[in-house]
């Protein structure tokens, strides 16, 4: 055997020797061809050029409109959006995992670089040594060879899943010079030896909810920088072995007065004064689309804010925890529609006219258009001090009503009601706040609550992390399910940037968090927190949820997941 | 302290023999490699596994793409033979692969007259609402014997691992393809890179051994 192995070497060496001598001249041509084109790249990208590169490597589309082209696995044909690199290798252009397979990251700093000046990056999370996988730099003409043949600049046949792409010379071009700008500058907000975050807090949230978050994040902040001298974050697995630029975490706290449509501005004004990486965590109590509108503007990662309306506009740069209120006015269709013979005849909302209750009520509405639950809607008195008696005028003790009100509405509503109701209040777990005071004896066998999180041993298992580091830091329980929000957020960020190292680009953060959101246990008050490529919202259900007869609230319904 | 600088320092050398041997073979590999090269090619459509295996299936319920609660027992046992998979909608590259080849098998099969029943499971169920299947398989040209579903997130996870198809996450998981010809009858498990050729011989084979 090893005869055979020496035999095929000599062979080979003997051949390569030949091919070497004739080719001397060629391979130096070549190399001095590619460095005129690296000076010429370097120097200023062509900007048209780029942006047929992008088209390609986004859209999938080619200069002349049609749909770019490959073979997949030898036989597979793909085309267009789905052929586009951006499926696989992202729009970061830093890679991904496909299954079992690691897509490494393909922009200029790790295709054309030496080894050394290579940056490490890790693909497979749950292979903490399978960083950037080393190669020789590629120059134009093999990476040439790769998109068109999909044969590495080592000469080896590349994985299956890697499409062989049908594209000229000059498109093959475009491509490189659009993944030699891609993701080639650290964002801003990031600092040599700092990393610079927002939190944001919008006018009328109680001060005790946004004092404790504040608190909350320092504290998270705080132990988080005095421990990464000597290792980066959590020493949980080898990742955090893994040589990286020390760097130290600031939290900047935005507070946004005065109307929404004034935010913009101010958020402008924040954010010139203090460039930040990305917005962590965040509270509002009602309006948010300021905030997410001026995040996709400026591609500020924002990632997963307490809101209970997030914003009705597709957004890459927002994830949030659930999509709030319209959930659970989804949830509570659903539930409706399934109860088919005891249905309701009709179901009559009561709201504030705020973004919030319109959103809600609007939800509901539409979900039961169709259906035999005619949907009737009240709006509740600006002023408490207005008769709130006639609240539930008209209504039987047959029907059917849904509350989308906070705490003190609705004690003011119980106080004045709390002999004469309807047979079924149902109230919004998001609105609640988990305040249940307003539920008096004669009610509690009529409340049911659209409660988006999870309950009983599980819930306490969840919470039990959060509740044991806030005693360890002296921070009062105020809100459980915000304060485990928060406490998610701070326990993401440190592994999101455990796992991106040095490569602290917007997008990749996006996709990170998009990946393994559905990664590792559960701290948070939600049963299953999950994302995935263009998912936003990362919790999908809610429970039906009554009181017991210890007056705790328990399921009253499986975990419902809307259509 | 010399000795223990020596004792170093031999490690040292006796580690650099081991890598330029280790080197060694690893370029003789791929020297070899080189060579055979062409009759590779001929193969490189076909990098999968084949097992014969016999999986105990959970008694749960699944949701079909056109809303229906159903049996997953009862629609795998329904006496057609079964060609199985597991998707989901937001993933980006093999998972379309899977439906593309699925598609194209689904094809052959109908033109072959014979009878068959695709099962695409969801393993993000919760995401993977019946309507976003119908959209999946339209945009699949999924025919008549061809059916996705979706279940609670419980009940994707016990069908998962029952086919040992679960690997911790949804982002792990791998391109497989499972087939019987009948209820009772053990399972054919592909794994790897397959064509629908492949596909349709397995499935061709599978027959005509019973």
């Amino acid at each position: 055997m090893s005869s055979k192995i020496v035999d095929s070497l000599n062979i080979d060496l003997k051949s390569l020797d030949r091919k070497s001598k004739r080719g001397l001249f060629s391979v130096l041509l070549v190399t001095m061809i590619s460095l005129v084109g690296v000076e010429i790249s370097a120097a200023s990208p062509n900007p048209d050029e780029v942006e047929i590169g992008r088209k390609i490597y986004m859209e999938g589309v080619l200069p002349s409109g049609e749909l770019l082209k490959g073979v997949r696995q030898g036989a597979v044909q793909v085309e267009g959006a789905q052929a586009a690199c951006e499926t696989c290798h992202r729009r970061s252009g830093m890679g991904s995992l496909e299954g079992n397979f690691a897509v490494p990251p393909i922009t200029g700093r790790f295709l054309f670089a030496n080894e050394d000046d290579r940056p490490l990056a890790l693909v497979d999370t749950r292979q903490p040594k399978d960083i950037t996988r080393a190669h020789k730099p590629y120059a134009e003409s093999t990476l040439s060879k790769a998109i068109r043949e999909g044969v590495d600049v080592d000469g080896k046949d590349m994985n299956l899943l890697m499409p062989r792409y049908a594209l000229n010379d000059n498109e093959v071009k475009a491509v490189t010079t659009y993944l030699r700008q891609l993701s080639s500058e650290l964002a801003p907000g990031v600092g040599n030896d700092s990393l610079h975050f927002a939190t944001i807090i919008t006018q009328n949230v109680k001060p005790e909810k946004s004092d404790v978050m504040v608190k909350m994040l320092k504290a998270a902040f705080g132990q988080r920088n005095s421990s990464q001298q000597t290792y980066s974050g959590r020493m949980r697995m080898p990742l955090d072995l893994i040589p990286r630029q020390l760097r130290k975490w600031e939290l900047s706290v935005w507070e946004l007065k005065g109307e929404p449509e004034t935010w913009a501005e101010q958020l402008s004004e924040y954010y010139r004064r203090e460039p930040v990486f990305a917005v962590i965590s965040g509270v509002s109590n009602g309006i948010w689309s300021p905030v997410s509108k001026f995040c996709q503007q400026e591609k500020i990662p924002c990632l997963l804010p307490s809101v209970a309306l997030p914003p009705d506009e597709p957004s890459f740069y927002s994830l949030y925890y659930s999509k709030g209120v319209a959930l659970e006015a989804s949830v509570l269709a659903n539930h409706l529609r399934a109860k088919d013979k005891n249905k309701p005849r009709r179901i009559v909302q009561i709201y504030r006219d705020d973004e919030v209750g319109r959103g809600a009520v609007k939800v509901l509405s539409e979900a039961l258009k169709d259906s035999s639950v005619k949907v009737e809607n009240r709006i509740f008195p600006e002023k408490l001090s207005e008769n709130l008696k006639n609240i539930f005028k008209g209504l039987s003790s047959n029907d059917t009503v849904m509350l989308w009100l906070k705490p003190t509405d609705l004690v003011a509503v119980n106080k004045e009601n709390h002999k004469q109701f309807p047979r079924v209040i149902y109230v919004s777990g998001f609105l609640a706040e988990e305040d249940y005071g307003f539920v008096s004896k004669e009610w509690k066998e009529h409340v049911r609550v659209v409660y988006p999180y999870e309950l009983g041993e599980k819930r306490r298992k969840n919470i039990a992390g959060m509740q044991q580091w806030l005693k360890s830091w002296s921070i009062p329980l105020v809100d459980q399910v915000f304060q485990s929000e928060v406490f998610f957020d701070v326990l993401l960020l440190t592994d999101l940037s455990s796992q991106m190292i040095d490569n602290f680009y917007r997008d990749y953060i996006v996709e990170r968090a998009e990946d393994m959101l559905g990664i590792g246990s559960n701290f948070s008050a939600y049963p299953h927190l999950s994302l995935s490529r263009g998912q936003r919202f990362a919790s999908k259900g809610a429970y039906i949820g009554r009181f017991g007869s210890d007056g705790k609230l328990v399921a009253d319904s499986e975990w419902i997941v809307p259509e | 302290m010399t000795y223990c600088y020596r004792k170093l320092y031999l490690s040292t050398q006796y580690m650099k023999i081991i890598f330029i041997i280790l080197g060694m073979l690893l370029m003789s590999q791929n020297l070899l490699a080189d060579i055979s090269s062409e009759e590779n090619k001929k193969v490189q459509a076909s990098q999968f596994t084949k097992v014969v295996a016999d999986y105990k299936l959970p008694e749960v319920n699944v949701v079909r793409q056109d809303g229906k609660k159903l049996s997953f027992l009862k629609e795998l046992n329904d006496g057609r033979p079964v060609i199985l998979n597991f998707v989901f909608i937001s993933c980006s590259a093999i998972c379309p692969m899977l439906s593309h080849i699925l598609s194209k098998v689904e094809t052959q099969l109908t033109k072959d007259g014979q009878k068959f029943h695709l099962i695409t499971i969801s393993i993000d169920p919760e995401n993977d609402t019946p309507s976003a299947l119908t959209v999946y398989a339209k945009k699949f040209d999924a025919g008549v014997n061809w059916d996705f579903y979706t279940s609670t997130r419980e009940a994707s996870l016990t069908i998962q691992k029952a086919f040992k198809a679960f690997r911790g996450d949804k982002m792990n998981h791998a391109s497989l393809i499972f087939l019987r010809p009948f209820a009772g009858k053990s399972w054919v498990r592909l794994e790897g890179f397959m064509s629908p050729d492949d596909v349709v011989a397995e499935y061709n084979a599978m027959l005509k051994t019973q």
